[in-house]
């Protein structure tokens, strides 16, 4: 016979599963979002340098320091960015603005590169209103294969910091928050740490390369749905 | 006792929300890659430069210790510094060590090691 304190656990299971699902934004597995990303099998993956379409000057050359650590992670091989933007600045490539629209399929040949990262830098900025300043970064990814020319994954991260803090005096959070706000106005660095938040937002959804543990076996991992 | 079993329910709940994410061991050490390979962007000196390139030393070495494959392009892109100091067949030998690590490098790698050795003969 289930007593009171079955009630209680069943009870409390089904609450919690309620406010897991309740909020949950639309989901779709890794293979029926990106079924391409599993027939072509990329293993190695080409940096492009970011496109910048934000007016922050030095967004590019910051921001293309934290792309090569998470994407390894996700366990595909990556070019060293340090050399290969160099060759590629040899060859008068400073930008992959030009290349959107031409054939990828010269950088199987010269690096041997199964797919291009495509980054492009939509927002990098802080916002001023009335009331509440907002830092935001914003990545746009697009990984196209070098094989078949077409677009293999595409995803993107966004981090919106709330800067104002709303007058909590004394608190530790205030105290937190106006040390960003002046961390922020004395350097671009600071932009930096929330690159790599929103690097780990859209890379997160990639599936699994060669070098994970999970490669080949995350087909039914569920993503969050995002509206292209 | 009603307290209790709402409270084991909820230890249970977060035991098991714990142990998703506990599955990420990490594949790869990159120790102060970002830190320094970001200082070096921002002010580019011989100080900056050296530092990450002791960065990139110590990665070889730790993940060595800790038996796991160095990460993707860490030998490629010490070797492209002894590359442009002239160091050629330094720069080689990890060209080659890439390369043996991870075979789809190998097309780039050989690219720079024709490179390489012809900046010796020409030396």
């Amino acid at each position: 016979m289930p007593n009171r304190q079955h009630y209680l656990f069943i009870g409390s299971i089904c609450l919690m599963v309620l406010l897991l699902t309740s909020c949950a934004p639309k989901m779709v597995t890794k293979a029926d979002k990106f079924p391409l990303m599993y027939e072509e099998m990329p293993v190695s993956i080409l940096l492009l340098p970011p496109i910048n379409e934000t007016t922050a000057a030095d967004a590019k050359e910051y921001y293309s320091t934290t792309l090569q650590e998470p994407i390894s992670f996700s366990g595909y091989y990556v070019f060293p960015y340090e050399v290969t933007s160099e060759v590629l600045k040899m060859e008068g490539i400073y930008d992959a603005e030009l290349l959107k629209d031409l054939s990828v399929t010269k950088f199987r040949e010269y690096f041997g590169a199964d797919a291009v990262l495509f980054t492009t830098i939509k927002k990098w900025d802080i916002s001023y209103i009335v009331i509440a300043s907002n830092l935001t970064v914003s990545i746009d990814c697009e990984l196209k294969s070098t094989k078949s020319e077409q677009v293999l994954w595409s995803y993107n991260g966004t981090v919106v910091i709330d800067l104002s803090g709303g007058g909590s005096g004394g608190s530790i959070a205030g105290l937190i928050v106006k040390s960003i706000v002046t961390a922020i106005n004395t350097a671009t660095a600071d932009y930096v740490p929330y690159a790599r938040v929103a690097n780990y937002r859209a890379i997160s959804s990639v599936p699994y390369g060669k070098y994970h543990k999970g490669y080949l076996q995350d087909k039914e991992q569920k993503i969050v749905e995002q509206r292209q | 006792m009603k307290k209790k079993g709402i409270c084991i329910s909820f230890l249970l709940f977060a035991l098991f929300s714990l142990m998703g994410c506990a599955t990420t061991e990490k594949m790869y050490y990159w120790g102060d890659y970002s830190t320094t390979l970001y200082a070096a962007r921002k002010d580019a000196n011989d100080e900056s430069l050296l530092k990450h390139k002791n960065t990139l030393e110590n990665i070889i070495a730790e993940s060595g210790k800790r038996n796991l494959r160095v990460p993707p392009g860490v030998y490629g892109e010490l070797g492209y510094i002894y590359f442009r100091q002239n160091n050629n067949d330094t720069a080689v030998k990890y060209f080659e060590m890439e390369a043996r690590t991870y075979p789809e490098s190998r097309v780039f790698m050989e690219r720079l090691t024709q490179a390489a050795k012809a900046k010796n003969t020409k030396n």
